[in-house]
């Protein structure tokens, strides 16, 4: 049996990591964007990942949604997937975020550079601070109806146990967007993330 | 008597982490804020010798509080501490005064520098 919950210093602390490299994340993406990013707390919630399938297609339900999906391996156990989730919507005005002209990008492309400033600078910002090292996988994008999200989200459920949710929310100067991160990860990660966090609270 | 230091962070974590990366002769009279709103009160009612201050908090944000502090010159020193890192961020909070900038996670030394530079250590 998977221990599936955090003790209250261990959510503080899991918090106040994402907190970082989240800032890091909006650094990096305010320097891309030449703009600035204003940035909430984000919302960090672990969940099994049995139950994303069923929750993030009826989030989702009301329209279209984009997914971008990138695996991620660092040492003692810690790696899993990280899946974006973009309402099309928001997916569509990332080019004018980005300043790409029309014809300039696929929205494929789009999606696939914004997530991967994204992914890998929060991902890396996360695991420096937990002492870890993380390596990645191309990106991919699933950009298409609701069934196909719930079919995927279902296969990647039967891989990964745990599921950690952090609702991003990035405000650029004149253009809101929203986007969810999920990160799945198997058990063993979990184990190893506890320890983490304890190593940080012992330290204090 | 010695004026107390204020930290205000929502975070417990990190709370404990800068208290913990304080001189001794300041770690020993610390108050602590869990967000802006808390940290206003707090230093309309007192004295510090010197707040740091958070800036992604609920309730109110660290600009928020440097906003009202300018208006109400509460605190003459107040040092940021946030992991919103972004040039135009700190840009902003230098212009609403605040003495200096630290970047979450805190070095120990990087800190010892910034309160020796401002005279609030020796």
């Amino acid at each position: 049996m998977i221990d599936l919950s955090l003790t209250e210093d261990q959510r503080d602390c899991l918090q106040e990591l994402v907190n970082v490299a989240m800032g890091r994340a909006s650094d990096k993406l305010a320097r891309f964007l030449q703009t600035f990013v204003h940035l909430r707390v984000p919302a960090i919630e672990l969940i099994s990942a049995q139950v994303l399938p069923q929750s993030f297609a009826e989030a989702y339900a009301d329209q279209g949604v984009s997914m971008v999906s990138q695996g991620f391996y660092g040492e003692r156990g810690v790696r899993g997937e990280s899946i974006l989730f973009y309402r099309s919507h928001d997916a569509q005005g990332i080019a004018r975020i980005l300043g790409y002209e029309p014809e300039e990008a696929t929205e494929v492309e789009q999606l696939t550079d914004i997530s991967s400033i994204l992914t890998t600078t929060f991902l890396s910002g996360l695991a420096e601070q937990i002492d870890n090292h993380i390596g990645y996988s191309a990106p991919r994008v699933v950009t298409s109806d609701d069934t196909s999200i719930e079919k995927h989200l279902q296969q990647l459920s039967f891989t990964w146990e745990l599921a950690l949710k952090v609702d991003i929310s990035y405000q650029v100067t004149d253009y809101a967007f929203h986007c969810d991160m999920v990160l799945l990860i198997p058990g063993e990660a979990i184990h190893s993330f506890q320890q983490a966090l304890d190593n940080i609270l012992n330290e204090i | 008597m010695t004026e107390a230091v204020l930290i205000c962070d929502d975070s417990a974590l990190a709370r404990k982490q800068l208290q913990k990366q304080l001189p001794a002769q300041l770690a020993t009279n610390v108050e602590f804020a869990k967000d802006g709103l808390d940290a206003l009160t707090r230093m309309r009612n007192h004295k510090f010798k010197v707040v740091f201050l958070d800036l992604t908090m609920p309730e109110m944000d660290g600009v928020a509080v440097l906003q009202h502090n300018q208006k109400e010159a509460l605190c003459d020193k107040i040092i940021v501490v946030s992991a919103d890192i972004q040039p135009a961020m700190q840009d902003k909070v230098h212009q609403l005064g605040a003495l200096a900038f630290v970047k979450k996670p805190i070095s120990n030394d990087h800190l010892v520098d910034i309160l020796k530079e401002h005279g609030i250590h020796d």
